[in-house]
């Protein structure tokens, strides 16, 4: 029987905030969600800096076996959590130590070192960057086909229905709401057809379909149909993007 | 029963293998460096171990696992071999919160110093608003471990661990991303400073850097400098 939780998730519509919800309905945890509006600068207000000082989502908080409360941050490590503390029956994990254990970790780490920070770049570049420069979308752009054809080359080789084998994991829930905005950054996911078959087997699940519309619905599919709303979206993005970067930048200069 | 060498593929001029090695020799863990050059990672025989082509990728004979990302080889190290909890903690508490801080290393601090050395030493134009970004952007992350390490000698709890550890390899070339003198790379952030230089010092990191330049040059600059000019030279030979 795992502990008993008391767990709030302090979140946004993005695809580190989704993970969570995501792995959380899928442990079928309950769970108490605290929005985070960038617009409104929320994420570098005093007290969420006191629970990440980064000033980033996702973030957790918890009541601790001891009785006192944890505060959490990064994505990654938060679902490690979860999963050590609540997935008793190894539903969206490996047992420790085994070596699925490693190799989920190993897909894990892929993702947050890799096709999250290099997506999130050609999503800066293609989106949100004051200038276009043309280098920049190419750079981001190429090197996140270049990790979706990783991906993709692992499902097709080892013919596999999830990274880790027959089971989705936590690895790939860390995956997925990046890849189901393939297009936002520029990439067509048509070109990863093992990848893309991954994202709809994913999306199939009732859990994920619960968890992705945290706090707000999960749009971006339907946005990036509709070339209009898409720039809309792109905008509004924009504004708050090189907003946060200004501040940070005037912080560190005083 | 003795432990065999784990074997390590790296390519020397890149800090990640480092991470990897540092906690090897803090944990005294046998091990043999396997080294490869730059141009080889995308290619045959590593790519069988890793499909990603980055360096490093482990082998371990003791158990058969093949395993590649520096954060989770790390782990791996630690809970396979580290049984006294030398670089970790037995506790849920205190282990999320070192796995919270390798997520920030591997997440934030490496991506981030990766593309700004990219843009300011590697690539061959200028783009200035792109260096602008990277190098806000590192020293956002310098503010974060500043604040991380207020009151406190080491990211948790009272003892080094491998998430102090993580951040070593890319601080020490922090300079080369800031596009600054060497000493004052870490003028705004004090705490960050002792905290990165406790370690520069420990026996673990000399080791390291023994093995791990490329032999007749003393430093990253240096090495980066000589890319840069065969990069260079390439590029004329081409362009005549």
């Amino acid at each position: 029987m795992a502990d008993k939780s008391d767990i709030t998730l302090y979140t946004t519509q993005t695809p580190n905030g989704i993970k969570i919800s995501i792995a959380l309905e899928e442990l079928g945890l309950p769970y108490k969600v605290h929005k985070i509006e960038f617009s409104k600068n929320a994420q570098k207000e005093p007290w969420f800096l006191e629970i990440n000082p980064n000033g980033r989502i996702p973030a957790l908080t918890d009541t601790f076996t001891d009785g006192n409360p944890i505060n959490l941050f990064e994505s990654g490590s938060i679902m490690q959590y979860l999963v050590s503390r609540y997935d008793t029956e190894y539903k969206i994990s490996h047992p420790p130590g085994s070596r699925e254990w490693y190799e989920m970790n190993n897909w894990l780490f892929f993702q947050n070192a890799g096709v999250g920070p290099m997506q999130g770049q050609a999503n800066h570049f293609t989106r949100y960057a004051p200038e276009h420069i043309e280098y920049g979308v190419n750079r981001y752009q190429n090197e996140t086909r270049r990790l979706y054809g990783v991906l993709d080359k692992h499902l097709d080789e080892k013919k596999i229905p999830y990274l880790t084998g027959e089971k989705c994991t936590i690895a790939d829930i860390a995956h997925w709401g990046w890849i189901a905005a393939a297009g936002w950054c520029g990439v067509d996911i048509d070109h990863f057809p093992a990848l893309k078959a991954w994202e709809e087997r994913m999306a199939a699940r009732p859990a994920l379909e619960k968890g992705r519309h945290v706090p707000d619905p999960h749009t971006v599919k339907e946005v990036l149909k509709n070339k209009e709303e898409t720039e809309k979206h792109a905008a509004e993005s924009r504004a708050w993007v090189q907003k946060g970067m200004q501040e940070d930048a005037d912080k560190l200069r005083r | 029963m003795s432990t065999k060498p784990i074997r390590v593929w790296l390519a020397p001029p890149g800090p990640n293998p480092w991470k990897v090695i540092l906690v090897l020799e803090e944990l005294q863990i046998p091990y043999e460096i396997v080294s490869i050059k730059f141009e080889d990672i995308k290619a045959k025989p590593f790519i069988d171990l890793n499909p990603n082509g980055r360096v490093p990728a482990i082998e371990d004979p003791n158990t058969g696992l093949v395993l590649w990302e520096t954060g989770a080889v790390i782990l791996y190290l630690v809970e396979q071999y580290d049984v006294v909890k030398k670089l970790t903690y037995g506790t849920v508490q205190e282990k999320s919160h070192v796995q919270q801080w390798l997520m920030f290393q591997i997440s934030g601090q490496g991506p981030y110093y990766g593309q700004g050395s990219w843009f300011h030493v590697l690539h061959s134009e200028k783009l200035p608003s792109a260096i602008n970004r990277y190098v806000e952007e590192a020293k956002r992350i310098c503010g974060v471990l500043e604040q991380g390490l207020t009151d406190k000698r080491w990211l948790v709890g009272d003892k080094i661990t491998l998430a102090d550890l993580a951040f070593v390899p890319w601080n020490d070339r922090l300079d080369v991303v800031l596009m600054c003198p060497a000493e004052c790379k870490f003028n705004d952030f004090p705490r960050v400073k002792a905290w990165h230089e406790s370690m520069v010092a420990r026996p673990s990191w000399e080791k390291a850097m023994e093995n791990g330049m490329p032999k007749q040059v003393s430093n990253m600059e240096e090495y980066l400098a000589k890319i840069k000019v065969k990069k260079n030279t390439r590029a004329e030979a081409e362009g005549s």
